[in-house]
C-alpha cells in the first residue's frame, strides 16, 4: 500500500469544500444584487445582521458533534435577553456588569441542565431539549411577560462602538469600521479553538462519533456531553449580549426562529446530524450561506409572502444535499470484523 | 515469574456452562496460545481475565495479587490489555487519534498532538509500514482497523496482553509483522495470551500452549520442552472419544433438488457460493465462527437487496432480494440472534407467532383472532412450549422457549426450506433435544429441507446428512455423511493442510 | 406466599404491566383534579371536567397522528401536523362558505392536501432517510410559507359548514359533541390497531425493524404510510378546528403540535416505537389540559404554564425514557 499524502483531492471530496463553493456563489450573487455591498457601512450592517445566527449555529454545531441536538437554543437565547434586561437598571451602569455575570451563570446552568438530560440521564436529545425549551420560555415570560426591560447606556457597545465614541478616541476610530458583533464572533472562535486543543475537545468528537467506543476507551461520556452543552450556551450568551446591545430590551419570543435555522445552517456547513464529524468554523460558513440566501431572496424582490416558503424549501434541499453528500462519501459506521 | 495464574475458573451464562474449571498460567515474556473448538471456553476465559465478565468461581492472580475486576477499565489500568473482535474505534477520528484515545498526554493544558503522532507512528508502522496515520478509521479495511486496535492496546504498555483472534482479518504480510511485534514485546517482558483458529500460527509463534475443550483445559504444552506435534494437538482439541457412538438421526436424502444456489456473492462477506439442497435433506454449514455462515443464512432468507445470486427453488428461479420473496417461496429463517433479529421482546407470544402470517397474507384485513389463537395453541403444543399463557411478553420466556417461538411463527406456512442459524445457542440440553427432535420429525414427515448452521460441531455431526465448511466467506469443503467426524470438521475448518 | 410476595406477583402479572402506563396516566389525572379542588374550589365539577375533556380533544386528535408515526419507529415525529391542519382550514373555509352541501368538496380537498404533505414527508423520511425532526419541521415552515403566499394581502374569508360547527363546537345537553367523536374515534382506533393487520404491521415495524423485515414486512413502506396517514388525519382535524373556531386564521394549528407529542409521551407511547395505546394518549391529553388548567387557576399565567409544562414533561421523560442502564 502506498503512502497517501493529503491531497487536494481529499479536501474536495469533503462536504466542507462544497459549502465553501456555495458560499462563494452566494457571496457573489449578493454582491451583484446589493448595490452598495462593498461599502463599509453596509458590510458592517451585514455582519451585524448575520452575527446572531452565526453564534447560535456555532454553538449548535458543538452540541450536534457531541452526539446531541439543541431544540431549546431559541428560547434559551430569549431567556438570556430577559435576564439581562431584568437585572440592568438604566441609571446604574454597574448593573450592566451584574447583568452580564448573572446571565453568564444562567447560561452555564442552561447548558448544565441540557447536558445532564442528554449525557447523564440519556434522554433522547430531541425530546429532552424540547422539554427544556418550555422551561426557558416560561422563565423568560415570567421575567418579561411583554418585551421590554431596561438596559444600561453602555450596553450598546455590543452592537455598535459608536456608543463609546464620546468616551474615548480609540473607540471612536474603531466604530468607523469594526462592528462589535465581529468581535463577539471572534471570541466564540477563540473559545472553540482553545477547547478543540484539549482532551475534552477531542472527546466531543469521540463521543459523538461512537459513544460505545468512547466509553470503552475510558472516556467520561456524560461529562463530555455536558461540557458541549455548556459551550453551546456560552455561544448563545454571546448572541444575547448582541441582541440586548442592539435593542435594549428583552423578549421572550425573539429567539424562536433561530432554533431551526441554526440546525439547518450547521447541516449546510457540513455538520452531520449523527454526530462525530464536522468543523465548527464551517458551521459558521453554513450560517453565512443561509444569511446570504436570505439577502438574495430579499434583493431579488421575491414577494414577502413567498419568503417563508422559499426559505423552508431551501432548508430541505440544503439538508437533503448535505446528508446525501455525507452518506455518499463515507462508509458505514459499524465496525465489526468477522 | 508468573504474571497471571488462573485456577479452576467457572462461568455460567444463564444455565449454559461456558467454563467448568479452567486453569491457565502465563509467564513473563512468554506467548501463551489458547486453542480449542468453538464454545470450548477460551474466549470466555480471556474476557474474564480482562474484566469483561466476572467469574462464578475460581481464583485469578495477577502480578501476585488476587484480582476481581468489576469492569474492563480497572483491568486496563492495572496493565492488562485486550484486543478482541468488537472494536473500540471511533470511525470519524484518525488512526493516531484512535490509538491514543483515552490516553492522551498534554503539554500544559493542551493536547500534545505531536508526541501522540510519534507514539502512534512508532508502533503502527511496525505492523503496517505504509499506513497514513492521518487517515480516518472508516477509510481503512477491516484488517487495517484490527491493526489500529492492536496498536491501541500495545501503546498502553500493558504487562499482560490478550489477543483474541487478532489475525482473523489480517493478511499474510500483516500477520508476519504482528508476530515480529509480539516477539519484541515478549522479549521486553510482556506476557501475551494469543488465540487463533489458524493452527499453524499458534504453533509458530507461541512458547506455551493450552488447549480447551468443553470449558476446561485438557492439555498443555511447553514448546521449550515438548515437540510441536500437530496430531497430538488435534487429539486434545477433539478428544479421545470417537463420535461414531452417537446415533445418527438423519435419514437418507430424497432425490430431487429442492434449492439450487449458484454464484452467490455479497461484497467480501460471501464469495461465489454454490451448492444444492435436496428434498428431505439436512445440510449443515460449519466452520469456525464468523466465517460468513450467519451471513449466508441471512442472504438465503432474502435479507440483502444487493445480493448477486442465481437461485432456484424446485426448479423455479427466484430472486433473493427481499424476505417476502423468500418467505412466499417457502424459505424461512430462524435467525442467529433471536433478541435482535427474531423476536419482538415486549410483545406477547401470540403477537410474535402470528406476525409473518399477517405480514405476507394480504387477504385478511381483520385479524381472525380466534382462529389464530387456536392455531397458536396447537403450535405451542407441538413444540412443547412452556409459557404462562400466549399473552405474556416473550421476553419472560426462557431461551429455549423463546427459540421455540422463533421457529413456531413459521409453522402453518408452507415451509420448503428451513434455515436455522445456530438455533440451539444458549439453550439448555432438554430444550435443545426437543427442538431438534421436532425439526427432524418435520423433515421426515413432510420432506422439508433444512440448512443448519451450528456453532457446536456436535449438533452438526449428529443431525446433518452433508456438511459444508465455510472459511472467509467461501465454501472450502463438503463432507458427505460418512466423512462427518469431529476430526475432519476441525481439520477442514482450521485449514490444517494449508501452511 | 407471604403478603409481600403476593403483592409482587400481582404487580408482575401481565394484566398490570400491560396497563401500567394507562393506570399511571389515569391516576395522574385524578391526582391533579383533587389537587385542583383543594386549591381552587369548583375545580372538580362535572362542568369543569367536561370542559377540560373538550379542550383536550384537539390535543388528543393530533396525538393520534403522533402516536402513529412514533409507533412506526425510527425516531418518528410529525411536527408538521399543526400547519397541515391550518392550511386545510384556510383553503376550505372559502369553499364551504358556511353551507352544508359544500362539505364534501371540503373533505376531498382536505384528503388531497393531507396526501400530498404526507407523501412528501414519508418520502424524505423513509426512503431518503432524513431525520423526521428536521423534515417535518421544514415541511411545516414550507406550509406556513404557502399559507403566507395564499393569504398575501387579503383576509381569510369563509365559514365552516354548520355540520362541522355542530360536531366541534356545540353540545348535546351538557356534553360537548366532540367528546362523542373522541370516544368513537378511540374505539375505532383501538379496534384497528389491536385487531387488524395494520396494527400488527405497525407495531412490528416499530418494535424491531430487523425482525419485522426478516418476517416479510416492508418496513420502509410501513413508515412511509404512517406519515401519509398522519398528514391526512391532521388535515381532517383542520376541518374540525375550523368548525370549532368559526373562522380560519394563520396560527390555528401550531399551538397543538408540542402538546400532542407530550400527550403521546405521557400516554405511554414508547418513543423508540413498537407500542402505543390510544386510550393512553387521550388520557395523556386530558392530563396535560388538566395540568394547564391547574396552572392557570393558580394565577401563574403563561409563564407558569410553560414552565410547569416543561418541568413536568422533563420529569416524565426521566421516568419513561431515560436510559441510565448499567454499563
Amino acid at each position: 500500500m502506498k503512502t497517501e499524502k493529503r491531497t487536494l483531492r481529499d479536501f474536495t471530496s469533503k462536504p466542507e469544500f462544497s459549502s465553501l463553493l456555495i458560499l462563494l456563489m452566494m457571496f457573489a450573487l449578493t454582491a451583484i444584487l446589493q448595490k452598495n455591498f462593498f461599502e463599509i457601512k453596509s458590510i458592517m450592517r451585514n455582519v451585524n445582521a448575520f452575527a446572531p445566527l452565526i453564534l447560535v449555529t456555532m454553538g449548535q454545531a458543538v452540541v450536534i458533534i457531541s452526539g446531541g441536538i439543541d431544540l431549546s437554543s431559541g428560547t434559551a437565547l430569549s431567556l438570556l435577553t430577559c435576564v439581562l434586561t431584568s437585572i440592568m437598571r438604566k441609571n446604574d451602569p454597574m448593573t450592566g456588569l451584574y447583568g452580564i455575570i448573572i446571565a453568564f451563570v444562567v447560561a452555564l446552568l442552561i447548558g448544565l441542565i441540557n447536558g445532564f438530560g442528554i449525557g447523564y440521564l440519556r434522554i433522547p436529545p430531541v425530546i429532552s431539549t424540547f422539554a427544556t425549551s418550555f422551561i426557558w420560555l416560561g422563565i423568560a415570560l415570567f421575567l418579561r411577560p411583554t418585551p421590554g426591560g431596561e438596559s444600561v447606556s453602555w450596553f450598546g457597545v455590543f452592537y455598535n462602538f459608536d456608543t463609546l465614541k464620546d468616551a474615548s478616541g480609540f473607540f471612536g476610530t474603531l466604530s468607523g469600521f469594526l462592528p462589535p458583533s465581529l468581535l463577539l464572533i471572534i471570541i466564540g472562535c477563540i473559545l472553540w479553538y482553545v477547547l478543540s486543543k484539549t482532551k475534552t475537545g477531542r472527546y466531543i468528537y469521540a463521543v459523538g462519533g461512537n459513544s460505545e467506543s468512547a466509553y470503552e476507551s475510558g472516556i467520561n461520556t456524560a461529562k463530555t456531553q455536558i461540557v458541549a452543552c455548556m459551550i453551546n450556551s456560552i455561544f448563545i450568551f454571546l448572541a444575547a449580549l448582541f441582541f440586548v446591545g442592539q435593542t435594549g430590551s428583552g423578549d421572550a419570543r425573539m429567539g424562536d426562529p433561530l432554533t431551526l435555522r441554526s440546525i439547518a445552517a450547521a447541516v449546510v456547513g457540513g455538520i452531520a446530524l449523527s454526530g462525530g464529524r464536522g468543523n465548527v468554523y464551517f458551521a459558521l460558513v453554513g450560517a453565512l450561506i443561509l444569511s446570504f440566501v436570505n439577502k438574495i431572496i430579499f434583493f431579488a424582490n421575491i414577494p414577502y409572502a413567498y419568503q417563508t416558503l422559499v426559505g423552508g424549501a431551501i432548508v430541505i434541499v440544503a439538508i437533503a444535499g448535505s446528508q446525501a453528500y455525507i452518506s455518499y462519501s463515507t462508509k458505514t459506521k459499524e465496525i465489526k470484523i468477522g | 515469574m508468573n504474571i497471571l495464574e488462573a485456577k479452576n475458573v467457572k462461568k455460567n451464562f444463564g444455565g449454559v456452562v461456558a467454563l467448568s474449571g479452567a486453569s491457565l498460567t502465563c509467564r513473563e515474556g512468554r506467548i501463551t496460545g489458547l486453542l480449542g473448538a468453538n464454545g470450548s471456553g477460551k474466549s470466555t476465559l480471556s474476557k474474564i481475565i480482562a474484566g469483561v465478565y466476572a467469574p462464578d468461581a475460581g481464583e485469578i492472580t495477577y502480578l501476585g495479587k488476587k484480582i476481581h475486576y468489576k469492569n474492563p477499565h480497572e483491568a486496563k489500568q492495572q496493565g492488562i490489555g485486550m484486543v478482541y473482535q468488537n472494536l473500540s474505534l471511533v470511525p470519524e477520528l484518525t488512526v493516531w487519534q484512535n490509538i491514543v484515545l483515552g490516553d492522551e498526554k498534554n503539554t500544559g493544558y493542551f493536547l500534545d498532538d505531536e508526541s501522540a503522532r510519534e507514539r502512534s507512528a512508532d508502533i503502527v508502522h511496525k505492523l503496517l509500514p505504509n499506513i497514513d496515520i492521518e487517515k480516518k478509521v472508516f477509510e481503512l479495511t477491516p484488517g487495517e482497523m484490527q491493526v489500529v486496535e492492536i496498536t491501541k492496546a500495545v501503546s498502553r504498555k500493558p504487562k499482560l496482553l490478550i489477543l483474541d483472534e487478532p489475525t482473523a482479518a489480517l493478511e499474510k504480510a500483516q500477520v508476519t509483522s504482528l508476530f515480529k511485534l509480539m516477539k519484541e514485546l515478549a522479549s521486553s517482558g510482556v506476557a501475551i495470551i494469543f488465540t487463533s483458529h489458524r493452527l499453524w500460527e499458534v504453533v509458530e509463534i507461541c512458547h506455551d500452549l493450552t488447549i480447551f475443550r468443553n470449558g476446561q483445559n485438557v492439555g498443555s504444552m511447553d514448546f521449550d520442552k515438548d515437540e510441536k506435534d500437530v496430531k497430538k494437538i488435534i487429539f486434545y482439541i477433539t478428544g479421545s472419544q470417537s463420535e461414531t457412538g452417537i446415533a445418527k438421526t438423519c435419514i437418507e436424502a430424497c432425490g430431487e433438488t429442492r434449492l439450487s444456489i449458484e454464484n452467490l456473492s455479497l461484497g467480501t462477506m460471501l464469495r461465489n457460493i454454490s451448492f444444492d439442497l435436496k428434498q428431505g435433506e439436512i445440510l449443515g454449514v460449519g466452520g469456525l465462527a464468523g466465517q460468513g455462515q450467519q451471513e449466508l443464512m441471512l442472504a438465503l432468507a432474502g435479507n440483502f437487496a444487493k445480493i448477486a445470486c442465481d437461485a432456484k427453488i424446485d426448479g423455479k428461479p427466484i430472486k433473493l432480494t427481499r424476505p417476502s420473496n423468500a418467505i412466499r417461496n417457502g424459505i424461512v429463517l430462524v435467525p442467529g440472534d433471536r433478541e435482535t433479529e427474531g423476536l419482538f421482546s415486549k410483545h406477547s407470544v401470540f403477537s410474535n407467532l402470528i406476525l409473518p402470517k399477517i405480514g405476507i397474507e394480504k387477504k385478511s384485513f381483520i385479524v381472525p383472532y380466534r382462529k389464530l389463537k387456536k392455531e397458536c395453541e396447537q403450535i405451542a403444543n407441538i413444540l412443547a412450549l412452556k409459557a404462562a399463557s400466549l399473552d405474556v411478553p416473550v421476553s419472560t420466556l426462557s431461551g429455549g422457549n423463546q427459540q421455540k417461538v422463533v421457529i413456531g411463527k413459521w409453522l402453518g406456512l408452507e415451509t420448503k426450506v428451513l434455515l436455522l442459524s445456530d438455533p440451539a445457542k444458549g439453550i439448555d440440553i432438554g430444550a435443545k433435544a426437543d427442538l431438534y427432535s421436532y425439526i427432524v420429525n418435520q423433515v421426515r414427515s413432510t420432506g422439508m429441507s433444512v440448512i443448519l448452521y451450528a456453532s457446536d460441531t456436535k449438533e452438526l455431526i449428529e443431525y446433518c446428512d452433508r456438511l459444508l465448511i465455510m472459511y472467509e466467506g467461501s465454501i472450502v469443503a463438503t463432507l458427505d455423511t460418512e466423512e462427518i467426524t469431529e476430526e475432519n470438521i476441525i481439520r477442514a475448518s482450521m485449514r490444517v493442510e494449508e501452511k | 406466599m407471604n403478603a409481600q410476595a403476593r403483592v409482587l406477583t400481582v404487580l408482575d402479572s401481565s394484566f398490570f404491566s400491560k396497563y401500567k402506563k394507562l393506570i399511571v396516566a389515569a391516576l395522574l389525572i385524578i391526582f391533579l383534579f383533587v389537587l385542583g379542588e383543594i386549591i381552587v374550589s369548583d375545580f372538580l365539577s362535572v362542568g369543569q371536567i367536561l370542559l377540560t375533556i373538550k379542550l383536550s380533544s384537539f390535543i388528543a386528535l393530533f396525538g393520534l397522528c403522533q402516536m402513529i408515526v412514533i409507533a412506526a419507529g425510527g425516531s418518528g415525529l410529525d411536527l408538521s401536523v399543526g400547519y397541515t391542519a391550518t392550511v386545510t382550514a384556510v383553503l376550505t373555509a372559502k369553499l364551504m362558505d358556511g353551507k352544508n352541501e359544500n362539505i364534501w368538496i371540503a373533505i376531498l380537498v382536505a384528503l388531497v392536501l393531507g396526501l400530498i404533505i404526507g407523501v412528501l414527508n414519508g418520502f424524505f423520511i423513509s426512503y431518503i432517510k432524513l431525520p423526521p425532526l428536521v423534515v417535518t419541521l421544514a415541511m411545516s415552515q414550507m406550509i406556513q410559507g404557502a399559507i403566507n403566499v395564499y393569504t398575501a394581502g387579503k383576509n381569510i374569508t369563509g365559514k365552516p359548514s354548520p355540520i362541522l360547527q355542530i360536531i366541534a363546537a356545540k353540545t348535546t345537553g351538557f356534553v360537548p359533541n366532540i367528546i362523542f367523536l373522541l370516544i368513537l374515534l378511540t374505539i375505532i382506533v383501538m379496534l384497528i390497531l389491536h385487531k387488524t393487520r395494520i396494527g400488527v404491521l405497525l407495531f412490528g415495524a416499530g418494535a424491531n425493524p430487523t425482525a419485522a423485515h426478516l418476517s416479510g414486512v416492508d418496513v420502509k413502506r410501513v413508515r412511509f404510510l404512517s406519515y401519509v396517514v398522519s398528514a391526512i388525519l391532521a388535515s381532517l382535524i383542520g376541518l374540525l378546528l375550523l368548525g370549532n373556531m368559526g373562522i380560519a386564521f394563520k396560527d390555528m394549528g401550531s399551538n397543538y403540535v408540542m402538546p400532542s407529542i407530550a400527550a403521546a409521551v405521557v400516554g405511554g407511547v414508547s418513543l423508540t416505537g413498537g407500542d402505543g395505546n390510544y386510550l393512553g394518549v387521550v388520557l395523556g391529553a386530558i392530563f396535560l389540559q388538566t395540568l394547564t388548567n391547574l396552572l392557570v387557576a393558580l394565577g401563574w399565567g403563561d409563564a407558569g404554564k410553560w414552565t410547569g409544562f416543561g418541568i413536568v414533561l422533563f420529569l416524565l421523560l426521566i421516568v419513561y425514557v431515560s436510559n441510565r442502564r448499567k454499563r
